[in-house]
């Protein structure tokens, strides 16, 4: 049965701090930076109030913010961070640290370009430099999606089987800054779905102390990378389990939590997505419909694991996928048109792949220039 | 879906009035969505928001390029607005003792209030610059007939809590009953 829940108005970044909140985290450490300062302000209040009873560490940068949080999470208990761009740059050592080190912390990025030039406007620039750090990423859409995969990143992370940092990433200001509507469960209910870190991942005991981090040879150095990526590929079914449960909780799904497919099976032109421009294209699709044009849309929702069976599916029964990106592996393409176009060759899926850098930056991606792409795209 | 788009100068407390009026928007049963555009923006410098109601879930993202109503709350701010791309049936909201000449003649539909005037003597003052984000939302209500009084009221009370609201609401009511709806 689906749970009781509140419609409130509130921005992205509230949104994040609220599922923190009802996961409640025994410990928090983090560095503002524009666009995440919001989610450490209220989550600072919220123990400041008492209404979350976590050690709020402040620190001097963003370094120490995850160096902290690395700390709390070998203690075994559960640990929250956020960030963004530059701060997601300073903290670079310690992102993959953690996620080499199958560290179970959730940080959620609020996406934000990377300078020069200054900029606090989105891109996915700063998260994409990430891709290969050993963290699940998953890309949201809106405010209430922000929320649920908050919420269902702990879930994710703190398995056992799993023990993968999360990084759920929301666009800067698009999401962060922006009021919306988020269906709130009670927290008891969001608790109960997210339970109790009462069997760690991992956990120093001072009475039987050990060594980590030490030096290691090439055999088990690369056995513990193979370790990561078997993990990784476990962790695909665990977010469409922990997806499903979540929709008999709340009654909100995205796809299967891997991919969120929109409009009909097949078309003639398919775009493919991350993040908020995924919502714009959603509008973009039942404009062009209405005009007669064939056209679906797939927005991928885990970029890491990337959801390589359900995309070659997809694309399977569709023509022709225009990626739309967000970001740039300079010297190539967007990094989501790369791997699409990968794995099709791979799979001999002979779907054409095209693709569009847009919104670098937070340069507008309105639904009239997705539609414009399309029909330039259907012509060619 | 209705479009609005806000202006005001930094320090108003324009983002947080575009926030309250898409709360109210949702007591309303509405989709509602409110976007503030920061930037390099500071105190007394322009700052623009946006804001969306709908009977659907709002998709889109965007910044309002074509709003259905625009809200000034500073007069000095008029000719930031291209009024060209406000609907014409749409209302324009202005801080403002009159009609200001420039919108004299257009036969647009204005809606103006010495909100500057309410919220000063009201005390609505902070550092220096006059709130009159509150009082503003009043004159927007009666304005455009969007929403009731009673789900802004709702909505001011929810934000500033029990201690601040009174004054707050007062602001927003003051405007509601003074606020002068005419044809340019």
């Amino acid at each position: 049965m689906v749970v009781k829940q509140e419609t409130k108005s509130m921005t992205g970044n509230d949104a994040a701090s609220y599922a923190a909140l009802f996961a409640k985290p025994d410990v928090i450490a983090a560095y503002p930076i524009t666009p995440q300062t919001t989610i450490v302000e209220n989550l600072s209040r919220f123990v400041d109030e008492g209404k979350l009873e976590a050690e709020f560490i402040i620190v001097e940068s963003e370094h120490s913010a995850l160096a902290a949080c690395m700390g709390a999470a070998w203690s075994g208990v559960r640990t929250f961070t956020a960030t963004s761009s530059q701060g997601l740059l300073y903290m670079a050592e310690n992102v993959f640290w953690t996620g080499y080190g199958r560290l179970p912390i959730i940080m959620p990025v609020v996406n934000r370009c990377l300078a020069p030039g200054w900029n606090i406007w989105p891109d996915f620039q700063d998260s994409m430099a990430f891709r290969d750090a050993g963290w699940i990423q998953m890309y949201t859409k809106n405010n209430q999606e922000v929320f649920d995969t908050t919420l269902q990143a702990f879930k994710i992370t703190e398995s056992k089987d799993i023990a993968l940092p999360s990084m759920p990433c929301l666009d800067g200001f698009v999401i962060s800054h922006t009021t919306g509507q988020v269906d709130l469960p009670d927290p008891e209910d969001a608790f109960e779905f997210v339970g109790p870190y009462d069997d760690p991942v991992i956990e120093l005991d001072v009475e039987n102390p050990w060594a980590y981090g030490s030096m290691t040879g090439p055999d088990q150095y690369s056995k513990h990378r193979r370790d990561l990526m078997v993990a990784m590929d476990r962790a695909k079914k665990k977010i469409i389990d922990v997806h499903k449960e979540f929709e008999e909780y709340f009654g909100r799904s995205y796809g299967n939590g891997l991919i969120e497919p929109y409009g009909d099976d097949e078309a003639d032109l398919t775009l493919v997505t991350l993040g908020t421009i995924g919502d714009e294209a959603h509008e973009a699709i039942d404009r062009l419909k209405a005009e007669g044009h064939s056209v679906n849309a797939l927005r991928v929702r885990t970029f890491r694991p990337f959801p390589v069976e359900d995309i070659v599916e997809f694309a399977k029964k569709n023509h022709k996928l225009v990626v739309i990106d967000r970001a740039v592996s300079f010297g190539h393409e967007g990094p989501l048109r790369i791997e699409v176009e990968a794995i099709l060759k791979r799979h001999n899926v002979d779907t054409s792949v095209s693709g569009k850098i847009m919104g670098l930056g937070g340069e507008d991606v309105p639904y009239s220039a997705i539609m414009d792409l399309v029909k330039k795209e259907l012509k060619e | 879906m209705i479009e609005v788009i806000q202006i005001s100068r930094g320090g108003s407390g324009g983002i947080t009035g575009a926030k309250i009026l898409a709360e109210s928007a949702m007591y309303e049963g509405l989709d509602a969505q409110a976007i503030p555009k920061y930037g390099s923006e500071r105190r007394g410098a322009a700052v623009e928001a946006y804001i969306r109601f709908s009977n659907a879930p709002i998709r889109i993202h965007s910044p309002v390029y074509e709003p259905n109503h625009a809200m000034i709350l500073d007069i000095s701010l008029l000719d930031r607005i291209d009024i060209s791309k406000v609907d014409p049936n749409g209302v324009i909201v202005i801080n403002s003792k009159k009609v200001p000449e420039e919108l004299k003649g257009t036969g647009r539909k204005v809606a103006y209030v010495d909100a500057t005037g309410i919220s000063q003597e009201l005390g609505l003052v902070l550092s220096g610059f006059t709130l009159v984000n509150m009082t503003m939302l009043g004159a927007f209500v009666k304005g455009t007939e969007l929403i009731s009084f009673e789900n802004l009221e709702k909505a001011i009370r929810n934000y500033w809590g029990e201690k601040r609201a009174p004054k707050n609401v007062e602001a927003a009511k003051r405007a509601y009953e003074e606020t002068k709806v005419v044809r340019a």
